[in-house]
């Protein structure tokens, strides 16, 4: 017998079958855990900036080879905004908060704001990319902008997939806002993303025990805001963060 | 009890003796195990309703493995005697030179390789599988199996000289 056969014996005849955890005490903790991803999920912008919200907008739908829809987004639709935490479907983007798509291939979305964030991530011959464009909250002067995962296609025209904004607070307040999650089953899902003010130099998502590097790049108009994405082949899109840290370039938490 | 409850307590007892095994052979704890195995299906359960007509028991395995070399820093330590079960009378001796010579072997290996020891050899998993659920590329499963069977391969023939002699 090989190492490896005995290898192989070895790690099989020493199972123990009668080896039984306590189901009611799994149970529990996993809903609490269900529960914290929910809130989670809603952002780690309800650590810093109270309250923020979602505004989804089209979700283009297409594959590579469909007619290419391109979400041109409203100027803004924004959830409206509730006293500390929200509800778990503002939390995520996701069709059923989607306000009626105005879809069409060359009318250009909202103008971005700043450079436009090409991540390199390709969705047949379209590209993410992601860019702040301005949106109004009544009553909160102080939210002026939301961050957008669009692609931009051949021609260069780019179209917005999701949007999401703060409903309350500061968009320039320190720390993290909200985080975008495409829940669509869409080839074109966008990678999770989101933004954090301050002088991150590393953003490191957490799920199911992994940490997850982010991918970042400051933004254009001001340094200080540091867009964030994570790698769809390390994140799947739409799988809910447990947790997210920034750290700045000495490795102090932020 | 909810449709999808009993669907999990039936998936639960069904996978996890294997878990905890696994567990096992990765920290050559049992108090270890039983905790990792735990949080893999509080894990598995709080996505029960995204995960339970998938592949439930791959999610599981995957979060366990991930969640197992994620958190070592510590070697494996030797299996202690008087934790070996009872019930199996006579093959009793057998077990723990069988445990003392599996912990010695997977011992001498990192956490990683050992991931990938389990996962090829205990799972039977393809190579291509252990790299996506391990998040590196099949070269690196590859070259990281090889080496860990080298490993195996010196560090075996005093522990099998051993068990030849009983």
């Amino acid at each position: 017998m090989s190492e490896l056969d005995r290898l192989r014996h070895a790690m099989r005849a020493t199972e123990r079958p009668d080896a039984m955890l306590d189901l009611d005490t799994v149970m529990r903790a996993g809903r609490r855990l269900r529960i914290r991803r929910r809130v989670a999920g809603g952002g780690a912008a309800t650590l810093v900036a109270g309250v923020v919200a979602v505004a989804a907008v089209a979700v283009g739908a297409s594959g590579p080879g469909a007619p290419a829809p391109t979400g041109s987004a409203p100027p803004v639709a924004v959830a409206p905004p509730s006293g500390g935490r929200m509800p778990s479907s503002l939390a995520s983007p996701s069709r059923e908060a989607t306000p009626p798509p105005t879809i069409a291939r060359g009318v250009p979305g909202p103008k971005p704001l700043g450079q436009v964030v090409d991540t390199g991530v390709k969705h047949g011959t379209d590209r993410r990319v992601y860019y702040f464009v301005r949106v109004t909250v009544p009553g909160q002067p102080k939210v002026t902008m939301g961050l957008a995962a669009g692609r931009r296609a051949p021609d260069g025209t780019v179209g917005t997939d999701i949007l999401v904004n703060d409903v309350e607070g500061a968009d320039r307040s320190p720390g993290f806002h909200q985080i975008g999650y495409d829940e669509s089953s869409s080839a074109a899902a966008a990678p999770t993303f989101g933004y954090f003010v301050g002088p991150a130099e590393r953003i490191i998502g957490t799920v199911d025990g992994r940490q997850i590097d982010a991918r970042l790049s400051r933004w254009s108009m001001d340094k200080q805001v540091v867009i964030f994405w994570f790698d769809p082949a390390t994140l799947t899109p739409g799988e809910r963060l447990d947790g997210i840290v920034a750290r700045d370039r000495d490795g102090r938490r932020l | 009890m909810a449709r999808g409850d009993a669907e999990f307590v039936e998936f639960a007892r069904a996978a996890s003796a294997r878990l905890v095994h696994a567990a096992f052979l990765m920290t050559g704890d049992h108090h270890q195990a039983e905790d990792a195995a735990q949080t893999a299906l509080v894990r598995t359960y709080a996505s029960w309703s995204r995960i339970h007509d998938d592949d439930a028991y791959g999610y599981a395995r995957r979060t366990l493995v991930n969640h197992l070399v994620d958190r070592w820093r510590r070697p494996m330590r030797e299996y202690p005697t008087d934790e070996v079960p009872e019930q199996r009378g006579a093959d009793v001796a057998d077990d723990v030179t069988t445990r003392r010579w599996l912990v010695t072997i997977l011992g001498a290996l990192s956490p990683r390789e050992r991931a990938i020891v389990v996962l090829r050899y205990y799972f039977d998993l393809p190579e291509a599988q252990v790299a996506r659920e391990l998040a590196v590329s099949v070269g690196t499963v590859k070259s990281t199996s090889s080496r860990a069977l080298e490993k195996l391969r010196t560090a075996a023939p005093r522990t099998v000289d051993e068990e030849a002699r009983r």
